[in-house]
């Protein structure tokens, strides 16, 4: 049914990590550098220690004692600040990278085809921009550093091992197969197991809101068994994807302890050996007994945020991969010439194949108010979406002053038609910044005067910080019928000259919706206006009727004339008008959606 | 391990947030006792280590070879039995995690049933939501660290008698001294994350305000305003970039106090154990085993300290819970054994509902529709049924007998079929050709078995509305009250729910709260209501005909 956006390749992921390195040298090489610097200092404390138990054996003098002591606290001193700073040094780079990309991100996002983002769903783009950029900002912020220190602190630790005796450092290689095999089985099942984890536990979260949110719902349909099985049910789902990441780390976590605890005890005994036959001092068996241990703790941190690396890079691809969905041609357009909006033999389709509108022709003429009726599903809100240029036809075309809408900018192309559906969106952010969002440098007074236009100014000033109370998500709350007018003054500002509304007063309640039909007033007046009806007391005032069924015009004339002709829309205006029909209305049979859910 | 969820999660004893949650404790003893005693194993494995590695450098420094093959293989035993311990108690650990988080979900979930619609009004929804965000998960680690934290002071006890038998001044200084580095470590993250938090937070409102870019997106390409929305991004974007930085400079700090401090306790250790050794007081092995006895306190001391955050935590989240199951709903003062038959009325609006009519309420002000919908449907006093107040009539049996059906009823997530016909009562055909509705089925990829997405969001607002009237439908119940049921649809859909409304509820009575002209035509009766009381009784033709003020409502004014 859907295209799903495209998720980027290995090449491109490697393109993108380069170019990194390159726009960021000096971090890069800061950040490595004094890692390298900090793990180094690490090293010197076994090392005196085995200094330190080779002087007490043979007895040496307490100034001596005291001269490794000192040496030891040094470069712990020097360990830490080189931390700091290498610690410090990471950071700055990781947020610099996250925000770039956060940004170019939702840059390209805001610049996407809009057929593209529903032909992919918007719950895969809501997705990449949350659960992806916070994913991803994880595996940056705390497992990329960490695997950086764990990789540079265990290299050098075995370095340091081969410096103290090659011999002692050899035990080490027969965890390596142990540590690889267990991995390698690990790694490819966990990533997997602990997103289904995470689904199975936010479906049990998501359904004890819904039965919390919902309490007066359930109680009213007496669902409250089907509430029970159904936590409860969901509770099964996520202990079984528990059970399953549990098994996986039964298997993995004994391997490793135990490819950690054999080259230890190998090291010793051949390290003893060893010192028996007068092969290597007693300081130097301590030093690389001491070195095997020390290597456990950076080999488990590199181990442990392997999966979380794995995650980070699928939401890196992910994302990237938004990047890669293919933007529209926008050829250098002439100029319109003039605000005549022309359809000539449109069809359109939103999937190959389920075609919606089967050849369209309609003139829109410059000023008038003209209304489109007709049942669900036939083609209606499909029409007024290719009127404003969201849509491009697959067939014919929709031309303002001979210029396809199309080929025009995006912000062109708002200055001569705008759409207002009935989905009203309130952003977050003030009230004035939601009013002026196509004119960002808009005036006080121009604000106000729009807001007045649509009746909205006398609750705007009344709302505790007026034009700058913060609306939207988590600000105060504006109902279904006030978000609506802000829609409307949103389109006072960004003054084109032809509005498609689009059911633009549906979900409110009648009442209201004639309040708004007074603010809606304001806003068409001196402009083109396609309404595409939902009441047809709006038809009854519109200069023209077009009747679309089926994903054609069937009727297209004043109301007197199609009343007068007696077809479908005279039937409905009857039935509405409280007369009893003659017989059913013929487009009351209205075929199933073809088109998508909105 | 028996298998999760169980079937019957118990009562729980809900006084107070530490009876609550050691009634969790006492229903998992089982396994938390399993647990201590793992954990014990394991630690003291781990705390054992250090002294074998120092025995076997002492065997080697003194030429014993048997010795030194012994304590190597005493070694591996030791680190095989700590790998196997380890996951076992890890395996337990979670167990009594999910435990206790999953039964802690289960009264929740039984706890919100039983308060029903009293439930929005006695708590905060937000409140609630954390219980199944937040509070389960730190509930459920409470009961984990109580096996976890045993065995982290079982093993501090073991290396302290061992500290103190090898020699008691270094000993001692073992004793005091990580103690008090620990103190010390612990005062300097603790604002450490507030600093986090603070971050967290600011990432979630920029993540919060892309998810609103994407929302709207559809809005936004209507009007234009892209590069605004971008710029504001961005600012907001840098702004988080500059606080993560922020945060990190004092995370450095941290983290190279965590290097410093338990680094210059080693040197001190070991410069002490050096000097002892040199004197003859303590052996070199003893040495390398105070070394490393000193690293290793740190982990169980930080598993202490983490036992501590998460046991208060875990309380804090208790006493949520515990305060949902306190609540109860209070039972009704009289409740008749027979369910009475007769008239709904309403006294106060002067509203008669006549059984097995389809009766229609018109109001000149939408507040009042809402305001009449609660009443006569028991949510708030006022309404009689057969002369006896719905109050009075038990909470179950009433919602059975008289359904509300409105607009912001909560559409339920999973398959479709499960929210619209539950029982497979056999009228869910009948109740989607009603509500005509059968076209939004069709459209679905798998029909009925379709799964349908939280509130419903995959549907269209005039589709939504359709299926809870399906859903309403199918219920069948003895008193429907329909609000609004129609304002998202078109026009032509209204006229045909309108056309078959009257068939599908014959037999049985049905209020329909309106002032859809298609909608009155279909009603067997009008009721006008003005500020709140009947104006105006009759059919739909003869109201339009005989009050001028109806006519103006439901024709609206610009009609003539």
């Amino acid at each position: 049914m859907t295209h799903a956006l495209p998720v980027a390749g290995r090449s491109q992921a490697w393109r993108y990590a380069r170019s990194l390195f390159r726009t960021h040298p000096g971090m890069f090489r800061a950040t490595i550098g004094l890692h390298l610097l900090a793990a180094l200092a690490g090293l010197a404390g076994p090392w005196l220690l085995g200094d330190l138990v080779q002087a007490v054996q043979r007895s040496a003098q307490v100034a001596e004692l005291n001269r490794l002591a000192t040496a030891l606290a040094g470069f712990v001193l020097l360990q830490a600040v080189l931390i700091r700073f290498a610690y410090l040094a990471s950071a700055r780079l990781g947020e610099q990278v996250l925000a770039e990309l956060r940004e170019e991100f939702i840059a390209r996002v805001l610049t996407l085809p809009l057929g593209t983002v529903e032909s992919a769903g918007t719950g895969d783009l809501l997705t990449r921009t949350t659960r992806d950029v916070d994913a991803l900002s994880r595996c940056v912020r705390l497992a990329v550093p960490e695997t950086l220190i764990a990789l540079l602190t265990g290299g050098l630790v075995v370095v340091a091992l081969v410096a103290v005796s090659p011999i002692l450092a050899a035990p080490l290689l027969i965890g390596v197969p142990i540590t690889v095999a267990g991995t390698r089985w690990y790694v490819r099942r966990a990533p997997a197991g602990y997103l289904r984890q995470n689904a199975a536990y936010s479906e049990v979260t998501d359904g004890l809101a819904e039965t919390v949110e919902g309490a007066r719902t359930v109680e009213a349909l007496g669902r409250q068994g089907q509430r029970i099985a159904r936590t409860d049910r969901d509770l099964g789902r996520s202990w079984r994807a528990e059970r399953y990441t549990l098994f996986l780390r039964t298997i993995w976590w004994p391997v490793i302890e135990v490819s950690y605890v054999l080259p230890m005890v190998l090291t010793l005994l051949a390290g003893g050996w060893l010192y028996l036959r007068h092969a290597v001092s007693l300081g130097q068996l301590t030093a690389a007994v001491v070195y095997v241990q020390q290597l456990i703790h950076p080999l488990d941190r590199l181990l442990s945020w392997l999966d979380e690396l794995q995650v980070g890079a699928a939401s890196l691809a992910r994302l990237l991969g938004v990047a890669d969905a293919p933007e529209p041609s926008r050829p250098a357009a002439p100029l319109p010439v003039g605000t005549r909006i022309e359809v000539r033999g449109v069809r359109f389709g939103y999937l190959e194949g389920r075609e919606v509108l089967h050849g369209v022709d309609l003139t829109l003429r410059p000023g008038e108010r003209l209304a489109v009726v007709g049942p669900s599903g036939a083609g209606k809100s499909t029409l007024g979406r290719l009127l404003a240029g969201i849509h491009r036809p697959t067939e014919g075309s929709v031309t303002v002053g001979g210029v396809p809408l199309g080929a025009l900018a995006p912000d062109r192309l708002r200055a001569e038609v705008a759409l207002v559906s009935q989905e009203h969106h309130v952003f977050i952010g003030t009230l004035r910044e939601n009013v002026a969002m196509a004119r960002p440098a808009a005036p006080e007074p121009d604000v106000r005067t729009a807001l007045a236009a649509v009746n909205a100014l006398e609750w705007s000033d009344a709302l505790p910080a007026g034009l700058d109370t913060p609306v939207g998500d988590g600000g105060h709350p504006l109902t279904a019928a006030q978000a609506q007018q802000v829609a409307l003054a949103r389109l006072i500002l960004a003054d084109p000259h032809t509005l498609v509304l689009d059911e633009a007063t549906a979900l409110l309640d009648p009442r209201a919706a004639r309040d708004l039909e007074r603010s809606l007033a304001a806003v068409v007046h001196g402009r083109t206006v396609v309404a595409i009806a939902h009441r047809l007391f709006s038809a009854h005032d519109a200069d023209r009727v077009a009747v679309v069924e089926d994903g054609r015009i069937t009727e297209l004339g004043s109301h007197d004339e199609l009343v007068a002709a007696n077809g479908s829309y005279a039937a409905l205006w009857r039935s509405w008008q409280g007369e009893a029909p003659e017989k059913p209305p013929d487009m009351a049979r209205a075929r199933p959606r073809e088109d998508a859910p909105f | 391990m028996r298998r999760l969820p169980v079937a019957d999660p118990g009562l729980p004893d809900a006084r107070s947030a530490t009876r609550f949650l050691s009634w969790l404790v006492r229903r998992s003893r089982m396994t938390i006792v399993i647990g201590i005693v793992l954990s014990v194993a394991w630690m003291a494995c781990q705390s054992l280590v250090p002294a074998m590695v120092g025995r076997a450098i002492d065997a080697a420094a003194e030429e014993r070879g048997g010795a030194l093959l012994g304590w190597g293989l005493v070694l591996l035993v030791a680190g095989v039995v700590q790998a196997l311990t380890g996951i076992s108690r890890h395996r337990f650990s979670i167990y009594n995690w999910l435990g206790a988080s999953f039964r802690t979900v289960q009264v929740t979930v039984r706890q919100a049933n039983l308060l029903g619609s009293s439930l929005p009004r006695r708590l905060e929804t937000g409140e609630v939501v954390a219980i199944g965000t937040a509070d389960v998960t730190h509930i459920g680690g409470a009961v984990d660290v109580a096996s976890r934290g045993t065995g982290a002071v079982l093993a501090v006890s073991i290396v302290t008698l061992l500290l103190l038998h090898t020699s008691v001044p270094l000993g001692l200084v073992v004793l005091i001294g990580v103690p008090a580095l620990m103190a010390v470590v612990g005062g300097l993250i603790r604002p450490l994350h507030r600093r986090q938090q603070a971050y967290r937070e600011q990432q979630g409102r920029l993540t919060g305000q892309a998810a609103d870019l994407v929302t709207g997106l559809r809005v936004l390409r209507g009007v234009g305003g892209e590069a605004v929305m971008v710029a504001r991004y961005r600012a907001r974007s840098q702004a988080l970039r500059a606080a993560g930085v922020r945060t990190a400079t004092v995370e450095s700090l941290l983290e190279a106090a965590q290097v410093l401090l338990p680094g210059t306790f080693l040197v001190l250790v070991t410069w002490l154990g050096a000097r002892f050794a040199a004197d003859g007081r303590i052996t070199v092995g003893q040495l390398v085993s105070f070394y490393a006895y000193a690293a290793f306190l740190v982990a169980p001391l930080r598993q202490l300290t983490e036992s501590i955050d998460k046991v208060t935590r875990g309380h804090v989240s208790a006493r949520r819970v515990v305060k949902l199951l306190g609540l109860s709903r209070g039972t009704p003062p009289q409740s008749p054994a027979e369910r009475p038959s007769g008239d709904l009325t309403d006294p106060d609006s002067g509203v008669r509902v006549v059984p097995g009519l389809l009766t229609a309420i018109v109001t000149e002000d939408p507040a009042d529709t809402a305001r009449i919908a609660e009443r006569l449907g028991g949510y708030a006093a006022g309404a009689e049924l057969g002369g006896i107040p719905l109050g009075c009539l038990p909470p179950a049996g009433l919602r059975e007998h008289i359904l509300v059906a409105e607009n912001d009823a909560r559409l339920f997530s999973g398959r479709l079929r499960a929210d619209l016909d539950p029982d497979r009562g056999g009228r869910l055909d009948e109740a989607l050709e009603a509500a005509a509705a059968q076209d939004i089925v069709d459209g679905l990829p798998d029909g009925l078995d379709s799964v349908v997405a939280e509130r419903g969001r995959s549907f269209s607002g005039g589709q939504q509305q359709r299926l809870r009237l399906v859903r309403a439908l199918v219920a069948d119940p003895e008193i429907l009250i329909l609000v609004e049921p129609t304002n998202a649809v078109d026009a032509h859909t209204e006229a045909r729910i309108a056309e078959r409304l009257r068939a599908v509820r014959s037999g049985r009575t049905t209020v329909v709260c309106t002032s859809s002209p298609l909608v009155l035509g279909h009603t067997d009766r009008v009721l006008y209501l003005e500020r709140g009381r009947v104006a105006a009784a009759g059919t739909h033709h003869e109201l339009l005909d005989s009050e001028p003020r109806y006519a103006r409502v439901v024709l609206r004014e610009e009609q003539p």
